[in-house]
């Protein structure tokens, strides 16, 4: 379900990275169209492949680079009427693919934005049982691996601007390419 | 006791940061409905405390404060009194007017000139949530309002009768309910590795470093955690992470713990909350622990 289709993303998003990673699938597409749009009976898909002139205008309207090829974009209908549009995107974070989906109304105004996929490269392996061992004294180790035991994580704020940037970009998409 | 059957994780955009919600229960769209409303009042913070939006409260007193009363939204009041109150109880370390230094290093954009050296004592909260300042300073409510926020989205959690579950606003965060949770900590020096992991239950962990924010400003390695009094930037790179059972109170002990370091224990006592420092490369440098209270039912463990 978290499968990005080829045909929407450039060569330099597909890369893999080698570093063991942190990943959240907090809704799949589905659960998030039911959210933004709960009346909506019909989910109608109409993604759109950019030609190079909407590449072009969809650059120089939002001052964001168009990496991806093409738009999954589906039209939330209800009882034939339509509710609005749900836009799925793609963003790189600090170092990996982060998709999300906006809810437009029909007149192009953002009603929700949702992460689906969150994902962060994380380097090397947590000796936690030693690190506890430092300051708390003599306790059984916790035995969690990468990639299973970490649900939350503080320290330093991680940056959102690359999705409010993306959000930028899905508005000029709706004007160039579904008004 | 209900029975926890399903968790509900969402993320959103907001603060600056990512905002995360998880929370537990029997009925999945119960859940979803609470998270929603979690996500209005985390919203409403974000409205209303931002510095880079013109038309928040922030952005509002910061223009116009000095010249008249300006009344704002009772969320925001509140920040600012607590504000103040650490201010005082920290002697002005804490200090939301070092936004002025802030926008001089280019950590806030450049949105006010001819700004006073003023400070935290210029702000007068004046009855009916109006605001004034005795001299032009501006004030930055980035140390505070995303604790707050925070403590907000668990209140409306709560209210929406969700069990159990956790708020994460990209680092600051809040564990409520039964569950405990495991919390890893970023490495100062590698922020993308873990230090290790806080098992916390009932009670909010704020974690503020210089790990991404740190940058040379005229010649010298600057950051954004200041020391109010000197407005001189603190140490090299390490983390402070502070719990207490606000989240609104643990983000802005962070700051202080900072700048204090073991001096910061009068103040860490006197709101319950406990107080870990890491060295660059992850190893606790001192960790502080209050007197056990017991409206508190869990520390640093």
């Amino acid at each position: 379900m978290s499968q990005i289709p080829r045909w929407i993303l450039p060569a330099a998003f597909s890369v893999t990275v080698p570093l063991p990673s942190y990943a959240v699938q907090y809704l799949t597409v589905s659960q998030a169209q039911k959210l933004c749009f709960p009346q909506a009976d019909q989910f109608v898909t109409a993604h759109v492949k950019f030609t190079p002139a909407q590449t072009k205008a969809i650059e120089a309207a939002s001052g964001e680079k168009q990496l991806l090829r093409g738009q999954e974009i589906w039209r939330a209908i209800k009882g034939g009427k339509l509710q609005g549009f749900f836009i799925v995107d793609y963003v790189i974070g600090k170092h990996l693919v982060i998709d999300y989906a906006v809810a437009l109304s029909p007149e192009g105004t953002v009603k929700q934005l949702e992460i689906l996929n969150y994902r962060e490269s994380y380097g090397g392996e947590i000796r936690n049982a030693d690190w506890r061992k430092q300051f708390v004294g003599k306790r059984p180790g916790s035995r969690f691996a990468l990639n299973e035991g970490i649900n939350n994580i503080s320290g330093a704020t991680l940056s959102c601007r690359h999705v409010t940037d993306g959000v930028r970009r899905v508005l000029t998409t709706y004007e160039v390419c579904l008004k | 006791m209900r029975s926890a059957s399903n968790r509900v994780r969402r993320a959103r955009p907001s603060l600056g940061t990512f905002v995360e919600i998880t929370a537990r229960g029997d009925d999945e769209a119960k859940l979803h409905s609470a998270i929603d409303r979690a996500f209005n009042a985390i919203a409403r913070v974000d409205r209303q405390m931002s510095f880079h939006q013109s038309v928040s409260d922030v952005s509002r007193i910061n223009r116009e404060a000095f010249q008249r009363k300006v009344s704002v939204d009772p969320w925001t009041w509140r920040v600012l009194r607590a504000a103040q109150k650490l201010s005082r109880e920290s002697d002005g370390i804490f200090d939301i007017t070092v936004a002025r230094k802030l926008m001089q290093w280019k950590y806030l954009p450049r949105r006010y000139r001819n700004v006073s050296e003023g400070n935290w004592r210029d702000i007068v909260l004046e009855k009916n949530c109006t605001v004034r300042f005795r001299q032009r300073v501006i004030v930055d409510l980035g140390g505070i309002a995303k604790g707050f926020a925070v403590d907000r989205a668990v209140e409306a959690l709560k209210r929406a009768g969700v069990p159990s579950g956790v708020v994460n606003a990209g680092g600051d965060l809040r564990v409520f309910g039964l569950k405990s949770e495991l919390v890893h900590l970023r490495r100062p020096a590698e922020p993308m590795r873990p230090a290790g992991a806080i098992k916390l239950c009932e009670r909010a962990l704020a974690t503020s470093g210089i790990y991404f924010a740190q940058k040379r400003c005229g010649g010298a390695m600057v950051n954004s955690l200041l020391d109010g009094r000197s407005c001189r930037s603190s140490r090299e790179l390490i983390s402070v992470s502070v719990a207490a059972s606000a989240c609104m109170i643990a983000d802005a002990l962070t700051k202080i713990a900072f700048v204090l370091g073991e001096k910061s224990v009068p103040l860490l006592a006197q709101y319950h909350a406990d107080a870990l420092l890491l060295e660059c490369d992850g190893a606790p440098l001192w960790m502080f622990r209050s007197p056990c209270d017991t409206r508190d039912q869990s520390r640093f463990d």
